[in-house]
């Protein structure tokens, strides 16, 4: 068996692990650092335009060998396991939540409030905000004030942006630019967008990615990777007071047997494989809280069919967000969603047949295209927030396992008593809300559909005061084991209304003075 | 407009990707006259057909059988893509080239215009295809041609007469403004078309299903080009 020692190691190599990695070794240079990922490194940025090509020709993946055939679980939305993990494909969307989402139960008493203040977060999102390289403009509301201005201009609205936010804002209510980790202008040595479309697969590097981290930290030997080595299991002490160990072994070695030592680690593996291998361990676990409380915000789509001339493809992947809704009185009832508008094609594709069912051919197809183009459609979504009951759980089952005998995670979201009893009165606001929308300019509501998953899912790890019901603090140190932290997604006790990734990462750069404290 | 006819008989020439020079049935398949006759029925005339028909030939030959699909946030499943379309294709222009000869027109791509299209209208019913593919999908080779063309950024730019160019990468210095026009390009010569009886006014369209379940903020995959 292979053994190697270091100062921390970091199991999970996402973006939590990336920007955890970066931040210890300017707070403690020296650092012996190393990362351990199961999947593959993915650091061939040169093809990136080729593999860009191929996805828009033939749907093939973008991200060649970014998974694992056998480390799959049910009712897991992402599928990615590679260095950069699932923010190789993001959209790099990085909307904040707010002070609600961490007062919700002093608020309205509703599920439970964070162990941590709105102005810490908010300390550390400006930090993420410039780790990342976010671009963005100030929002019209005044709860949404910041303390440190965006790190780069805001994304111009593209021509339909701009028509649609004067479409939107007739409604009463206020939208901007959706921030973007994404360059309007040269950024950490990744150069300026340059508005191919595809930002799952940016060619250019402007939207940012976690293999860029793990490439500078490389380059700066302040890490050490070890990527196609999958953990197994993390021992503890006899005393179980401590993590000794992580075991597991090297898939790159045809399974050859592994094992790092510490004086801390960290578990840096996502909502899904961070509650996974503690359940396997057996380990942080007194609570009985790991795998529960997993999370995730619910969303309602629509289409809108409006009166105005749009150009659709001339940048797909901005869109307008709306934060009015983010707040709710406490008397009211309680409703919390972000509100966000594309461009669309939607209804107006070209098509092979007319609604008479007539084949349309040549001449005859384009001009049905042509005449269906007329007016314009915007796309529409609302995530709304919904809170987790303690049955919203990962499991670990038997009945599947990985080539090694582990059995994978089953994921299984269930919603608590309150937000069940006020869904009805949510999707009814929602879809109130479309329709204020589309009566703004003559515009009709096209069709609307519900998620049937929570997006930007979180928990199973959850951060609290009480060891009895939470796995960690809010620095994500483990109650059972003082050497133990898990960052990022899986701390989240509630999953917001909006995309959580930026909160991801500022829970994980707050962590980071608590690990070195450790060392 | 994409490449053009020189360079895709370069390409050709090269096996670029040699899986699938050796995949029967696709480059046999694939007669340039045939896909000409095809795609002036079925491509408008605006379009610029021979670089729409390279193109599309291209995508044939470039096809990857086998390869792993996008499976990017939320896609819980890893898939394949399937067998090459043109496998398919073989058949299909040997039926039209019957229905040709049924018709005393000779082999389809030498037959009037307004025989190619009833044998085209004809072999799309009996294919029962309803929508344009998305890609191609050998379900016939006039759908796929179609479904490659109609997909595509160029396509677009037609509809709505500017320069989109969704494809692109194209830079964020002038995205404020509405796509310039389209240059209209040297018309070509084109063979004299079989009247066609008017369409009859066009019925409101019916309401649309409701969406699959919305993917989550990345947006969905684009068509083909």
């Amino acid at each position: 068996m292979m053994v190697y020692e270091s100062d921390v190691c970091i199991i999970g190599g996402g973006i939590s692990a990336a920007m955890l990695a970066q931040k210890l070794s300017e707070l403690k240079p020296g650092l012996a650092i190393t990362v351990v990922e199961a999947g593959v490194k993915i650091f061939d940025f040169d093809n990136r335009q080729k593999y860009r090509q191929r996805s828009l020709d033939y749907g093939e993946n973008a991200w060649p060998e970014d998974f694992i055939d056998d480390q799959a679980g049910a009712g897991i939305i992402s599928r990615t396991m590679a260095v950069g993990g699932s923010a190789l494909h993001w959209g790099g969307v990085t909307n904040r939540f707010s002070a609600e989402d961490l007062t919700l139960k002093s608020r309205y008493g509703l599920a439970v409030d964070w162990p941590l203040t709105w102005e810490d977060l908010e300390r550390h999102y400006c930090e993420a905000e410039r780790r990342l390289g976010v671009s963005g403009e100030p929002g019209p509301l005044a709860e949404d004030t910041r303390s440190e201005p965006y790190p780069m201009p805001p994304m111009p609205l593209s021509y339909n942006l701009a028509v649609l936010k004067a479409w939107a804002e007739k409604s009463g209510i206020p939208f901007q630019g959706t921030p973007q980790a994404k360059n309007t202008q040269p950024y950490d040595g990744r150069s300026v967008c340059l508005r191919c479309n595809t930002c799952e697969i940016c060619p250019t590097g402007a939207r940012y990615s976690p293999d860029f981290t793990f490439k500078q930290l490389l380059a700066a030997k302040k890490i050490t990777l070890h990527d196609q080595t999958l953990i197994r299991r993390l021992v503890a002490s006899p005393d179980r007071k401590r993590i000794v160990a992580a075991r597991g072994v090297s898939r790159a070695r045809s399974g050859e047997e592994v094992e790092y030592r510490a004086p801390t680690f960290v578990v840096a593996s996502g909502y899904a494989w961070s509650p996974h291998l503690l359940l396997l361990s057996d380990v942080a676990n007194s609570s009985g809280a790991v795998g529960k409380y997993m999370t995730g915000h619910a969303f309602i789509g629509g289409q809108i069919e409006l009166d105005a001339t749009l150009y659709p493809g001339m940048n797909e992947q901005h869109s307008l967000i709306s934060r009015k809704y983010f707040r709710c009185a406490a008397d009211a009832p309680f409703v919390r969603h972000d509100l966000r508008v594309w461009e669309s094609s939607a209804g107006r594709d070209p098509r092979l047949k007319d609604a008479a069912g007539r084949l349309l051919l040549g001449d005859a197809l384009l001009t049905d295209w042509r005449d269906r183009t007329k007016r314009g459609a915007a796309r529409v979504r609302a995530y709304y927030d919904v809170h987790p009951s303690a049955d919203s759980t990962l499991t670990l089952d038997p009945s599947k396992k990985n080539r090694w005998g582990d059995p994978l995670p089953a994921i299984r979201h269930a919603l608590d008593g309150p937000t069940q009893s006020r869904a009805a009165a949510t999707r009814a606001h929602i879809r109130g809300v479309f329709d204020v929308l589309a009566k703004a300019n003559n515009g009709r509501v096209l069709n609307v559909s519900e998620g049937n998953y929570l997006d930007h899912p979180a928990g199973g790890c959850r951060m609290g005061t009480d060891p009895a019901t939470s796995v960690c603090d809010s620095y994500g140190r483990t109650h059972d084991h003082a050497n133990l932290f898990v960052v990022g997604s899986p701390t989240l006790p509630t999953g917001g209304c909006t995309n959580a990734t930026l909160t991801f990462v500022a829970v994980t750069l707050r962590s980071a003075p608590a690990v070195v404290k450790t060392i | 407009m994409g490449i053009g006819r020189r360079d895709v008989l370069k390409l050709a020439a090269v096996p670029i990707f040699r899986l699938q020079a050796e995949v029967p049935g696709q480059a046999e398949a694939l007669d340039a006259a045939v896909l000409a006759a095809i795609a002036e029925v079925v491509l408008p005339a605006e379009a610029d057909r021979p670089s729409a028909v390279d193109a599309f030939v291209r995508w044939i030959r470039e096809y990857k059988e086998g390869a792993d699909t996008d499976h990017g946030y939320g896609n819980t499943r890893v898939r394949a893509t399937g067998p090459s379309p043109a496998r398919n294709y073989a058949p299909q222009i040997a039926a039209l080239d019957s229905a040709a000869r049924a018709k005393n027109a000779g082999a389809f791509a030498g037959a009037p215009l307004a025989v190619r299209r009833a044998i085209l209208e004809a072999a799309i019913a009996d294919a029962k295809i309803e929508r344009l593919p998305a890609r191609p999908t050998g379900g016939h080779i006039a759908t796929d041609l179609m479904g490659h063309y109609f997909g595509s950024s160029s396509a677009s730019d037609l509809c709505y007469g500017v320069a989109i160019g969704r494809d692109q990468c194209r830079g964020l210095p002038g995205s404020d403004k509405a796509p310039a026009p389209l240059r209209r390009r040297a018309a070509a010569p084109v063979a004299p078309v079989a009247p066609v009886a008017p369409d009859a006014p066009l019925a409101p369209d019916a309401p649309l299903a409701p969406d699959a379940p919305l993917a989550p903020d990345a947006p969905l995959a684009p068509l083909a080009p």
